[in-house]
């Protein structure tokens, strides 16, 4: 029992009540202490971005007056006779997230299961799973889409590898962390049947696995659109290319119905995740 | 009865499952997965291995100093992203908000911002107000402000209202309600979703230079564009390693909040 649950249990006595308030102050010292420090901390962060950047508060006023005067004027109103441009490139942002989900999904499950500690053959084998996951979660997916794109040529092949591995890297820690909480009594129960490996798997692990693979799997899919929706802009296929080559000609107009589509595939896709959760979970 | 429904349920689930599986096959056909590229992945992955190793970095210092410059947008970015969001958010909320149709509006305005990716609206800064960090700083900013601002909303509804009435029957201004009743309940969430937002802005920040928002992006386009891969694996490495020295700190400062706490709790 920590000194503090122990001071609310016992009674106060009232010869006692001026070291309270000493003590009172102590902590209330320790804590200004420590966000002193910390403030401090973050203080010189900023300051040392702010100089870094040459930033100026001028700039968050010019800035929104200029992007106010660049959509008024230049981007609205939507040129609509641009929608047929967009429809192909949009569908193909769809496809690619679709796919690029399912392949992380693939290979999620293999290498979440190899990072469980308790699924896993071996220590060392979860040690490198995870290593492998967590390096590729720490590379952005359009980095992984540049050097993609270098191996695979321009296309939406590469965008669709590259939403892949950088999934894996997302999916595969969070299924990794399911399977670590399950209930360890149930899977050894169908153990103690003398079930198999499969049966194990598919009897005691998969119907606590599941809430968790279903939600993070869409999460992903979520994910995967907005990724997708930029991958263009690398050249990885998607709708991004079509709109970066609307600003580049100085198509405005155009461009916002690519923005406006983008938005549009965005809302879709998470509406419809929304409801493929909510009739499975 | 029952059985027949079990029986059309699942027969449901068959259906859409079939749905999916048509469609998953339709898009790989259309991705062109199955192309004679995947089939050379090998062969392609090999080589762009050999050119990768062993990584190097050809002007040492400009991409240091890129990179320097995207660790401090990030930083730009959140805190402006911060602010803003505070300030909103007390608009927003339900039960703060001075009348229940501002809210709405500035809800839907979060709604839509979030929406469209950073990486566009990146785009868009650099079209209106040209290049460098500047429009990485605001793109970054503005795209934080959709998310920081719905869950800052979402904390401040969810706050104990007997602790705003206490504090209104003291006769407390609007001012001083929010400064002594909203920012010290939600501040544990406020601080855990600035950082997490902070470690997200990292990422975009490393990538903003892909469309000319500054920082080490550009420095991987432009190794890309003339097929240097050693370099490409270099400047990947080092995205790498400021992605994991700007966790390592924030997850320090987290750690010493947290403790600072506990040591006052003994």
């Amino acid at each position: 029992m920590s000194s503090l649950a122990k001071q609310i249990d016992t009674p106060v006595e009232e010869n006692k009540v001026p070291d309270m308030y000493k003590d009172l102050q102590r902590r209330k010292k320790v804590i200004l202490k420590n966000r002193l420090v910390l403030w401090a901390i973050i203080a010189a962060l900023v300051t040392w971005a702010w100089t870094g950047t040459n930033f100026s508060i001028a700039f968050i006023y010019t800035g929104t007056a200029n992007m106010a005067a660049f959509i008024f004027t230049d981007l609205l109103p939507p040129d609509f006779s641009a929608f047929g441009r967009y429809l192909q490139p949009a569908l193909q942002t769809v496809y690619m997230s679709l796919v690029g989900m399912v392949i992380s999904v693939i290979f999620s499950i293999f290498f979440g299961f190899m990072a469980a500690k308790n699924t896993s053959f071996h220590p060392a084998i979860a040690f490198t799973s995870r290593a492998i996951i967590a390096f590729l979660r720490a590379i952005p997916a359009l980095i992984w889409g540049i050097t993609l794109v270098v191996a695979f040529g321009l296309g939406p092949l590469a965008g669709t590898l590259a939403l892949g591995l950088s999934g894996i890297g997302i999916l595969g820690k969070a299924f990794a962390d399911v399977l670590e909480e399950i209930d360890q009594g149930q899977v050894d129960a169908v153990k103690a049947t003398g079930a198999s490996w499969f049966q194990t798997m598919g009897q005691g692990v998969w119907p606590q696995f599941k809430t968790g693979f279903v939600a993070w799997s869409l999460y992903k899919m979520d994910l995967n659109i907005r990724e997708a929706a930029v991958l263009g802009l690398i050249g990885a296929g998607g709708i991004g290319y079509t709109l970066q080559g609307n600003i580049n000609l100085f198509q405005y107009q155009q461009a916002s119905v690519g923005i406006l589509m983008i938005f549009a595939l965005i809302l879709i896709v998470e509406y419809t995740t929304a409801k493929i959760r909510e009739r499975l979970l | 009865m029952r059985p027949y429904i079990d029986k059309k349920n699942k027969m449901t689930q068959q259906i859409y499952l079939g749905l999916f599986i048509i469609f998953f096959i339709f898009s790989l056909l259309q991705v062109g997965i199955l192309d004679e590229r995947i089939f050379q992945a090998f062969s392609r992955v090999e080589n762009l291995l050999k050119g990768m190793v062993p990584p190097a970095i050809s002007e040492p210092i400009d991409v240091a100093g890129a990179a320097v410059e995207s660790l401090q947008v990030a930083v730009m970015g959140t805190l402006w992203g911060v602010v803003f969001s505070i300030v909103l958010a007390m608009f927003a909320a339900k039960n703060v908000s001075p009348h229940i149709s501002i809210s709405y509006a500035v809800k839907a305005f979060a709604a839509f911002v979030r929406a469209v990716p950073a990486l566009i609206w990146a785009l868009l800064f650099i079209v209106a107000i040209g290049l460098g960090p500047t429009p990485g700083i605001l793109a970054l900013a503005v795209n934080s402000i959709g998310m920081l601002m719905k869950v800052y909303a979402e904390a401040i509804e969810e706050i104990d209202t007997g602790i705003i009435d206490a504090l209104k029957a003291t006769g407390a201004s609007q001012f001083q309600v929010v400064m002594q009743g909203i920012i010290p309940s939600i501040m544990s969430i406020f601080i855990s979703w600035s950082i997490f937002r902070f470690d997200i802005n990292i990422r975009y920040a490393a990538v903003l230079g892909v469309v000319g928002a500054g920082g080490i992006g550009w420095e991987l386009v432009r190794a890309s564009r003339v097929m240097a891969y050693d370099e490409v694996l270099g400047i990947t490495l080092v995205i790498f390693g400021m992605i994991l020295l700007a966790e390592l700190v924030t997850r320090f400062l987290k750690d010493r909040a947290d403790m600072a706490t506990l040591k006052a709790m003994e």
